[in-house]
């Protein structure tokens, strides 16, 4: 039972990652239109950012902010060079970017970085015994962050006027033109908020096990298929279908052995989308 | 008010409009018909500034607007109602409203198109995806109000609606334009509108076919066989 209990645990904390990526995923998809293969190594970015910034100041909450910032400004970025170059063609030629894209960052990393692993110096703490589960604490900790990273994302979309906007050119992109909605800012925020997301996800991922310039990459599968899974251009949904994943590849884990366990976040993938074509959360609107 | 001179474009290669010429003055409403195809809604993209390719003059009260962004042109007082998806249907219906840019006092602006629609209000929380047909059109106008546009551009706002919403929308506009708004109104029930109209436009394969005072337009012999329909 114990053995259960601390499976689901893990996977709860690897979904939340996953979940994270695939709400970055989610957000670009819901208004830029396309799938962000660069968003594995925003991630990355984000925890070398992180990582430099804790050397560099000594505190892991500077070094964090400093990961954060570091994603955004790459996602804005992205958006400057490249995807606004490519808005008026079709979403392929967006996807194909950015996933030349993503070998491009993450052979900047390898460079800057080197090939092998880094990690982050945190305090050894003991475990919290709740019951006969062992909790790390810094667990708990990734997990506000992860649920706080939601709220905050949920507020900016549905309490504020450039979130308003947001999901209008989400929903309609032209009529938000003659609604008055210029694009520019709209994106520039789309782009800060969704690199600022992966970013965090990356610090995550960096902190709970260690940094390279693969750690990103292998991520973006999983995250795809939350975002899928959640209903696309759903954030809430992204979460829970990164939730799902992570539970499902740990508790398969035992079973199929850890090789396979990416296989697994495939399979609940295609059961759930049989069932619900949209995925969990998505639904039908009625004619526009 | 909206002057367009030889205004010719279109979506890709080919035009699709091959030299309109039309005016509009302020508090004038100028109904625009035509078959199917005729390039009605290419016409009203143009004068918002949606088509991709516009050659020839849209000016705004003596000012050139023709290269300038849909979103200014919203701002500067140019108000449309698109044939189809002219709501946000995931967002609330005050979202719908509030979301609107260019807007002086939009608090008081948001209760007065309430006061002018009062089914709006009593399902303001509701997303506007979940309103009848009628409904929508209701609030697909009065986003298009928001701005108090000078100029506003309805591309057939009365399509879908059954023919007491029909004269309701049409009563609507009439006072809309009383109160010194131009209106282009595109429309298929051509007769009904022109019936309210100063002046008509018939366009055919992107051309202004025949144009004149409504009311010549509707006992017009020949107008009355191509385009309008005989009867009603
Ligand atoms: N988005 C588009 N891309 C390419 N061509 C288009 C587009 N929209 C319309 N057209 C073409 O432009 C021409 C004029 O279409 P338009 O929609 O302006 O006609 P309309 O007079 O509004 O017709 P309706 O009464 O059916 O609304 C048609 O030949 C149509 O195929
Ligand atoms: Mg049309």
């Amino acid at each position: 039972m114990t053995g259960f209990a601390e499976l689901l645990l893990s996977g709860v904390m690897s979904g939340l990652i996953i979940g994270l990526a695939g709400l970055a995923v989610t957000l670009v998809f819901g208004i830029a239109r396309f799938s962000n293969a660069a968003t594995g190594d925003t991630m990355t970015l984000g925890a070398y950012g992180a990582l430099l910034g804790t050397t560099l100041t000594g505190s892991l909450i500077f070094g964090g902010l400093v990961g954060l910032l570091a994603g955004a400004l790459a996602a804005v970025l992205s958006y400057v060079l490249v995807f606004r170059q490519l808005a008026n063609r079709s979403p392929i030629s967006s996807l194909l970017a950015s996933i030349g894209l993503a070998f491009f960052v993450r052979a900047g990393l390898g460079l800057a970085f080197g090939h092998n692993q880094s990690v982050f110096q945190l305090d050894i703490v003991r475990p919290i015994r709740f019951l006969d589960l062992r909790i790390q604490p810094n667990d708990l900790k990734f997990a506000a962050i992860a649920l706080v990273t939601l709220v905050i994302v949920f507020i900016i979309l549905h309490m504020t006027p450039i979130g308003r906007r947001m999901r209008a050119v989400a929903d309609n992109p032209l009529l938000a033109r003659v609604s008055g909605i210029a694009p520019r800012p709209v994106m520039f925020t789309l782009w800060a908020m969704a690199g600022a997301v992966s970013a965090i996800a990356g610090i995550i991922l960096g902190m709970k096990t260690v940094v390279s310039p693969e750690m990103g990459w292998d991520m973006l599968l999983p995250a795809f298929a939350a975002a899928v899974l959640g209903g696309i251009g759903h954030p809430v949904g992204a979460i829970v279908g990164g939730l799902v994943i992570g539970v499902a590849q740990e508790l398969a884990t035992p079973f199929v052995g850890f090789t396979y366990k990416i296989a697994v976040s495939f399979i609940v993938l295609l059961l759930v989308l049989l069932v619900r074509p949209r995925g969990m959360f998505g639904r039908v609107e009625g004619v526009r | 008010m909206l002057t367009i001179e030889n205004l010719t474009g279109g979506y890709g290669e080919t035009d699709i409009l091959t030299g309109i010429n039309l005016t509009l003055e302020a508090g004038e409403i100028l109904t625009v018909a035509g078959t199917n195809g005729a390039g009605k809604s290419t016409l009203a993209k143009a004068v918002v500034g949606l088509l991709p390719r516009v050659n020839g003059r849209v000016t705004l009260s003596g000012s050139d607007i023709t290269r300038i962004p849909a979103e200014q042109r919203a701002r500067a007082g140019i108000g449309y109602v698109p044939q189809t998806a002219n709501v946000f249907a995931a967002l609330t219906i005050v979202e719908n409203l509030e979301v609107v840019e260019g807007v002086k006092d939009r608090k008081q602006r948001i209760v007065e198109m309430f006061d002018l629609f009062p089914a709006l209000n009593e399902r303001r929380r509701a997303r506007a995806g979940s309103l009848s047909g009628g409904e929508r059109q209701q609030l697909a106008f009065a986003r298009a109000l928001m701005t108090r546009p000078d100029v506003i551009v309805l591309d057939e706002p009365t399509a879908a609606l059954s023919p007491i919403m029909a004269d309701e929308s049409f009563r609507r506009i009439r006072e809309l334009a009383r109160t010194g708004t131009a209106v282009l109104l595109i429309e298929q029930r051509a007769r009904q509108a022109l019936a309210i109209s100063h002046r008509g436009a018939i366009m055919d394969s992107g051309k202004v076919a025949l144009e004149g005072q409504a009311d010549g337009l509707l006992a017009d012999q020949r107008a009355a066989e191509l385009y309008l329909g005989v009867g009603h």
